[in-house]
Parts: C-alpha cells; sequence; structure tokens
C-alpha cells in the first residue's frame, strides 16, 4: 500500500513537473539589431 | 461590378465597407442573419448598399461573394455559389473549412471561376508577404508564419479552438501532426507589437502555402499565445469574447537560396486583425469580379495575385506592410 502510494505521488510530481515545463517553454533569444521598415514607394514598383 | 458580403462581423463589415469605396463597385449586397447589424451596416454605407438581410434563399445577384460568416460552414456556401457561376472569395481561416474549400477547386476550375480561399490576415495578407519575400530567390526552403492577435468575436473563438485541435507542420515533403500549443518561439512582430511567444496551433496557413510552392522542405505556422489561453484551450472559453481585439500582426519569413547563397527574408504587417482581414478580402474580391486572378480553381493568394500591385492597393487602403532589416532578420 505504501509504495503505491509513493508510487502515486511520484507519478503525480513527475505530470507537475512535465506540465509546468512545458507551460514554460524553452525561452528564445530576441533580434539583437535591425528593425522593421515599412515597404513604400520603390518596393511596392 | 455588385459584389456581396454574407456575414456582417467585424471582417464582413470591415469588407464591405472597403468594398463601398472601391473604384468599380457599383452596388454592395449586404446578408446576415442579424436584421439590425445589416440595417446598421447599410446605413453607414449609404445608397450602395442593398440590404438583403438573411430572408433571401436564393444566392445574391452579384460579379463575386465574399464569404465573412464565422468559420465552419464556408465550403457548402462556396458549392451553391460555384454551381451558380459565382467567384468566390472565403475569409475563413480554420483548417476544416480550407481544407474543404480546396477540394472544390476541380468544379471551380470546370466552371472557369476562381475560389480564393483563406483570403484575410491569416491566411490571406501572409500568403501574399510570402510570396512576395520568396521573389528574392531562386528558391525557396522554409516558410515560416506567426500571427498574433484576434479580430472579433468569431475569430477569438477560432482562436481558441486552433489551440486545441492538432498543428500539421509541413517537413520535408510530408505532413507531421503536432500537439499545439508546442513549439515555443519568439517571433518579433512589427510595432507596438514587438515580441511575442508564439505556438504551434490548428491554422491554415501551411495547407495554402504549401500548394503555392512546390518543392518547399518546411512551413510551419505559429500563433502568439499567453498562459492562460494555452492552459483554457481545451476547455470551453472561460469568458464570452470581446467585441474587437486589439492590435494585431503577422510575421512571415522565407528561407530560400539565390545561386549558391542561402539567405533569409522576413516580412511583416500590424494592424487590427479585422481591418486587415476586411482589406484583403475586400482586394480580393475586386479582383474575382474583374477576373483578374491569376488561374481558375480554388488556392490561396499566394497563388492567385500579383504581390506587388496587390500589396500597393493595400497600402492605398491603409494595410502597411513592412521587412525586418538587419543582421539578426531570422531571431
Amino acid at each position: 500500500m505504501t509504495m503505491l502510494r509513493r508510487a502515486l505521488v511520484a507519478l503525480g510530481v513527475a505530470g507537475a513537473l512535465a506540465a509546468a515545463l512545458r507551460l514554460r517553454g524553452s525561452g528564445g533569444v530576441p533580434p539583437q539589431g535591425g528593425g522593421w521598415r515599412e515597404l513604400s514607394g520603390p518596393d511596392l514598383r | 461590378m455588385r459584389i456581396a458580403v454574407l456575414g456582417l462581423g467585424a471582417v464582413g463589415a470591415r469588407a464591405a465597407r472597403q468594398l463601398a469605396s472601391s473604384d468599380g463597385v457599383d452596388a454592395v449586397v449586404l446578408r446576415d442573419p442579424r436584421p439590425d447589424l445589416v440595417a446598421e451596416v447599410s446605413a453607414s454605407l449609404g445608397a450602395i448598399a442593398v440590404a438583403e438581410g438573411s430572408a433571401a434563399d436564393a444566392p445574391p445577384d452579384a460579379d463575386a461573394v465574399v464569404l465573412a460568416s464565422p468559420a465552419g460552414h464556408h465550403a457548402e456556401a462556396a458549392l451553391e455559389l460555384l454551381e451558380r457561376d459565382i467567384p468566390v472569395v472565403s475569409v475563413s481561416d480554420a483548417t476544416d473549412d480550407v481544407d474543404r474549400l480546396l477540394d472544390l477547386g476541380p468544379l471551380a476550375d470546370a466552371r472557369g471561376l476562381t475560389l480564393v480561399v483563406g483570403a484575410a490576415f491569416s491566411p490571406g495578407l501572409t500568403c501574399v508577404l510570402a510570396r512576395h519575400a520568396a521573389g528574392e530567390f531562386d528558391r525557396v526552403d522554409e516558410i515560416h508564419v506567426a500571427k498574433a492577435g484576434t479580430g472579433g468575436p468569431a475569430c477569438a473563438r477560432q482562436h481558441h479552438r486552433a489551440l486545441a485541435q492538432p498543428a500539421v507542420d509541413w517537413r520535408d515533403g510530408g505532413w507531421q501532426r503536432r500537439p499545439s500549443g508546442s513549439g515555443r518561439e519568439l517571433c518579433w512582430f512589427p510595432d507596438p507589437v514587438g515580441g511575442a511567444d508564439c505556438y504551434r496551433a490548428a491554422v491554415a496557413d501551411s495547407l495554402l502555402l504549401v500548394n503555392a510552392f512546390p518543392g518547399v522542405q518546411r512551413v510551419t505556422a505559429r500563433v502568439a499565445a499567453n498562459r492562460r489561453d494555452r492552459l483554457s484551450a481545451r476547455l470551453p472559453m472561460l469568458r464570452p469574447p470581446h467585441p474587437e481585439g486589439g492590435v494585431g500582426a503577422v510575421r512571415v519569413e522565407v528561407r530560400g537560396r539565390r545561386g549558391d547563397l542561402r539567405g533569409v527574408r522576413v516580412l511583416g504587417a500590424m494592424d487590427r486583425p479585422a481591418v486587415a482581414a476586411g482589406a484583403v478580402a475586400a482586394a480580393a474580391a475586386v479582383l474575382a469580379a474583374r477576373g483578374e486572378l491569376a488561374r481558375t480553381g480554388a488556392a490561396g493568394l499566394a497563388e492567385l495575385v500579383e504581390p506587388v500591385p496587390f500589396l500597393a492597393e493595400l497600402a492605398h487602403r491603409g494595410v502597411k506592410a513592412a521587412v525586418f532589416e538587419g543582421a539578426a532578420a531570422q531571431a
């Protein structure tokens, strides 16, 4: 019975950890340079 | 020209307004199950509007029809219109709708008609941006699309559904089903949207882009979402959707080769999604009514329009595209 309870607790903790990591994701890196320029004039001819 | 708009939600009403101010459009036929909405939009458009409400059973008398009703039954409506030889422009971004609309391609082709599929913000403007960016390359290897923001309530519901259904990515010549909400990527959209975490979702851009770029190796589509969106995606919506979302944006990254060189080009646009979608649908409908689309059959805008004049037309309508310039364009 104790073993079963421990197994269930371990599964629960693992599930919660996996869900938290999945929600958090692994992050990303924003652009270090450059920027947006509107397309106009010669770009659209 | 006489162009009908079926469905007067956030996108349909904007499309109707855009059509009313388009050269060569003499009448804009308005239909929606909500008579008060028909009366309101009709009053705002003036004499050019022909309010038909939802009472009329027969398809509208029009040179082209914009299907702007909520996603879900666009294929049935398009079939009925194609059988009466009316070109159709659908704004649906639901993968089921887009799949079934593309299946109507042979019928449209046989009748010499064009069925424009996914003529909205994403897909729609994204397809045109992808085609424009692809002009830089001899060969396109990868296309990655991301969208931030939603339009009206129907768009918000579709966004919610898209985060619960499996996403499809095109990889090495085949479709791969991926869990929605996975594949987090920080995408940098045009200002003022800026950076947003984007995730896989059941969005239709990939379905249209793979057809438009034969030989492409990878096509992915993501939507910006927060933790609450992802946590609650498989539940009913926790609160009613807003009447209209704020400013949204799209970003299209195209990777390809020119000669021996590999390159990346990133294009984007920022606007209220419903406003941009209305402008795209209206511009596509005018071309469809004039018979000026590139071919018959069912396809997305990447296959049907010349990107530069189309983007110039959108700029004239107030929807501006942008290019990301800088060493870290792929970030």
